[in-house]
């Protein structure tokens, strides 16, 4: 065990303090932070500001509203007769904007924003609340708040009695296996697949020979193994901190985060069929580094690993139509799709627990199979420099460990 | 498997075969080597001597035979007891030298300390102190050559295997290496060598293996076979010249002095008592002709081998 912790740190160091890894894992967060900091940046420019915005009533049917607030933000109100006073009033600066609601707006016709620029959420926020007041001036705000979303609901599933309060908690629900899916992709795309290129590079360095009189290649394909997983954590959680900081930052004011509750039942699900999942591409890999004999070679076989792990985005239409169908129960149970399309089901509906357990054990079990055919190849291969190894020699190989 | 239990052997091969599809690279080999003794490995190309290296360190399975390396088979805990330089040998280019030997000293079981402490002592010795925090990829190629030496025996082993261990070097950084390898065979350590440098072989080890298409051609302590194959010849320098002499079947020249293969049945001492009482030549040298290895290589293997095809 020291052995393979010791080839796991040396692993992890090596590629952790790369340029390549650095500029992918750091990079990625601060380009999220950026995207959720822009909406964030455009909403505070509006905050306390008190905005004169005239209106024009082609329906003569609204109410006078002289004032409303929303997010922090006041609007002055002036009614003009018509378009043309509206405009002349803007270009003089009295107002710095206007909304014409025309005739047919009861019918569905909507209404018309004159901006130097396109509105922000508060001023969307108070155009929608002085609407609202100017179409019935008689009710209270606690009405008119309550119209704004009637139908806020906790939904109660028949079967398992799991309730689901609507809104941003039902998008937690969703979200979270979707986030763990695409988290365990990228892992396995910029993780374990790059085992192959590992290995092929440690061939090509000429250092597997020294290496393996000292330690088992069983012994050497688990530190390897490791010491990548620990690589992928390490990008993931760099990742994953850098898109909460994001979501934190461009939904703060709008967002009770302490309301949500995180589905553990997922996250559960998610390490239980995530972990082995990587391991089992990261050990997989690593095999077809060892027959690979060049770098271009491992990619090529690390590319057919990928359409692989790819099928799950492949039959994604298939199994958001029917996600309790044959197809996506078979998916699910094949090792190298099951992590992600069981988490991709668990998103869109009730996953029978049964089915996400045969997915761990078979997960488990091809993991076992892998791990005895690559040490068994990996003897025959490791030290054939610059070569692939072929059909023949690798069924050899198997026949005479 | 049969009982090998000579107390001073650091290595025992018995019977010895691998065939590589309708390729027999090894076939019937057997010698061992002793603790304390610099054992050389010789081969021309495709002679079979890596597979035997890797077959006696279980990177690869023999067909028949049997190893005894340190007192039995080969296991997990005396890898940590075995240090091996391979001919195919590389470190990690992106590593420091410093972190390398500390890598690979741990990974040869030695505790973090300790691979510090030897690093340092090794690193002074070979004179690759002063670049240990440059990145491999950094060093010269005799600095690499030297730093992956001491990456194969800085955990101190019984049992060293190096192949081509003076390849790169200048004089004098061969030297370094050589006085380290004498100083671990002072210890106890068994060194089997395999090198295309003859004259380093001639002086630096007891016994030899020479093997050729897999099969043993030689076999025996180096003073043994070189007085084996050293045949009736003496090599004279002198003053004047000669076409022939008594008891003397041919005479040739060679790098200023000649040659004089004796017919059969006499002595040295014969001749050189007819060459002194010849008044038109006066003797300046007179000894018997030593055949050097690579002599005895071509006339054992039956065919001209290169230098370089030696040391494959």
């Amino acid at each position: 065990m020291r052995k393979i912790w010791l080839i796991a740190k040396t692993t992890y160091r090596r590629r952790v303090r790369s340029g390549m890894f650095l500029i992918l894992t750091f990079g990625l967060p601060i380009l999220m932070v950026i995207a959720g900091a822009i909406p964030i940046i455009r909403e505070e420019r509006g905050a306390g500001e008190v905005a004169n915005v005239g209106y024009v009533d082609q329906t003569g049917r609204l109410a006078n509203v002289s004032q409303v607030s929303a997010q922090d933000m006041i609007l002055s109100l002036l009614s003009y007769a018509n378009t043309d006073a509206a405009r002349a009033a803007f270009q003089q600066g009295e107002i710095s904007r206007y909304l014409v609601v025309p005739e047919n707006y009861f019918q569905g016709g909507p209404a018309t924003f004159y901006a130097e620029e396109e509105p922000n959420a508060r001023t969307e926020a108070g155009l929608e609340r002085f609407m609202q007041q100017a179409m019935l001036p008689d009710q209270p705000a606690w009405v008119i708040d309550r119209l704004s979303d009637p139908s806020e609901m906790t939904y109660v599933a028949r079967e398992s009695g799991v309730a689901i309060e609507q809104g941003p908690a039902v998008i937690v629900r969703i979200a979270t296996p979707a986030v763990l899916g695409l988290l365990f992709a990228l892992a396995v795309f910029t993780g374990a697949s790059q085992m192959g290129s590992v290995i092929v590079r440690e061939k090509e360095q000429r250092s597997m020979e020294m290496i393996i009189t000292s330690l088992a290649p069983r012994e050497l394909v688990a530190g390897k193994v490791l010491g990548m997983t620990m690589l992928s954590m390490t990008q993931l959680g760099v990742w994953a901190i850098g898109g909460a900081v994001a979501i934190v930052l461009a939904f703060s004011s709008s967002l009770d985060f302490g309301a949500l509750s995180i589905p553990w039942g997922a996250v559960l699900w998610a390490v239980l069929l995530g972990l082995p999942g990587y391991f089992l591409y990261a050990v997989t890999a690593s095999g077809l580094g060892i027959i690979a004999g060049s770098q271009q070679q491992a990619q090529q076989l690390a590319g057919v690993l990928g359409i692989v792990g790819l099928m799950p985005q492949r039959f994604l239409g298939v199994v958001v139509d029917t996600p309790n169908g044959a197809a996506a129960v078979a998916l699910t149970l094949f090792p190298f799709t099951a992590p992600m399309l069981g988490l991709i089901r668990m998103a869109i509906t009730e996953v029978p627990v049964w089915q996400l357990a045969a997915s761990f054990v078979l997960i488990v079990a091809t993991l076992a199979g892998s791990i005895w055919l690559v040490a068994r190849i990996f003897r025959a291969a490791m030290l054939m420099y610059g070569q692939a190894l072929r059909p023949r020699q690798l069924i050899r190989a198997l026949r005479e460990a | 498997m049969e009982e090998m239990n000579n107390s001073n052997c650091a290595l025992e091969v018995h019977h010895l075969s691998k065939t590589y599809a309708t390729v027999r690279a090894v076939d019937d080999i057997s010698f061992e080597v002793q603790h304390g003794e610099i054992f050389g490995l010789l081969g021309p190309n495709g002679a079979g001597k890596t597979t035997i290296l890797r077959m006696l360190l279980d990177i690869i399975k023999q067909d028949a035979g049997q190893i005894s390396i340190l007192g039995g088979p080969m296991s997990e805990e005396k890898k940590t007891r075995i240090g091996y330089l391979p001919e195919e040998r590389g470190l990690y280019e992106d590593m420091t030298l410093w972190e390398t030997l500390l890598f690979l000293g741990q990974l040869k079981g030695l505790a973090r300390q300790t691979a510090e402490t030897r690093a340092e002592a090794y690193l002074r010795e070979v004179e690759l102190w002063e670049p240990r925090d440059r990145k491999i990829e950094a060093l010269s190629r005799g600095m690499n050559q030297k730093a992956q030496f001491v990456a194969a025996t800085m955990h101190e082993p019984e049992l060293i295997i190096i192949d081509e261990p003076f390849s790169g070097l200048d004089p004098v950084n061969t030297r370094i290496i050589k006085n380290l390898l004498y100083e671990m065979r002072e210890r106890g350590a068994a060194i089997i060598m395999s090198t295309h440098q003859m004259h380093q072989v001639e002086e630096m080890c007891e016994r030899i293996l020479l093997i050729d298409r897999g099969k043993r051609v030689l076999y025996g302590p180096v003073h043994e076979i070189r007085r084996e194959f050293a045949g009736n010849a003496v090599e004279v320098s002198m003053r004047g010249e000669i076409h022939h002499a008594p008891g003397v079947e041919r005479i040739t020249m060679r790098d200023g002095s000649y040659r004089l293969l004796l017919e059969d049945g006499v002595q040295p001492e014969e001749v050189l008592k007819t060459l002194v009482e010849m008044p038109e030549i006066t003797v300046e040298r007179f000894e018997r002709v030593q055949t050097s290895l690579d002599e005895i290589f071509v006339q054992v293997v039956g065919r001209e081998v290169s230098v370089e095809e030696l040391a494959a």
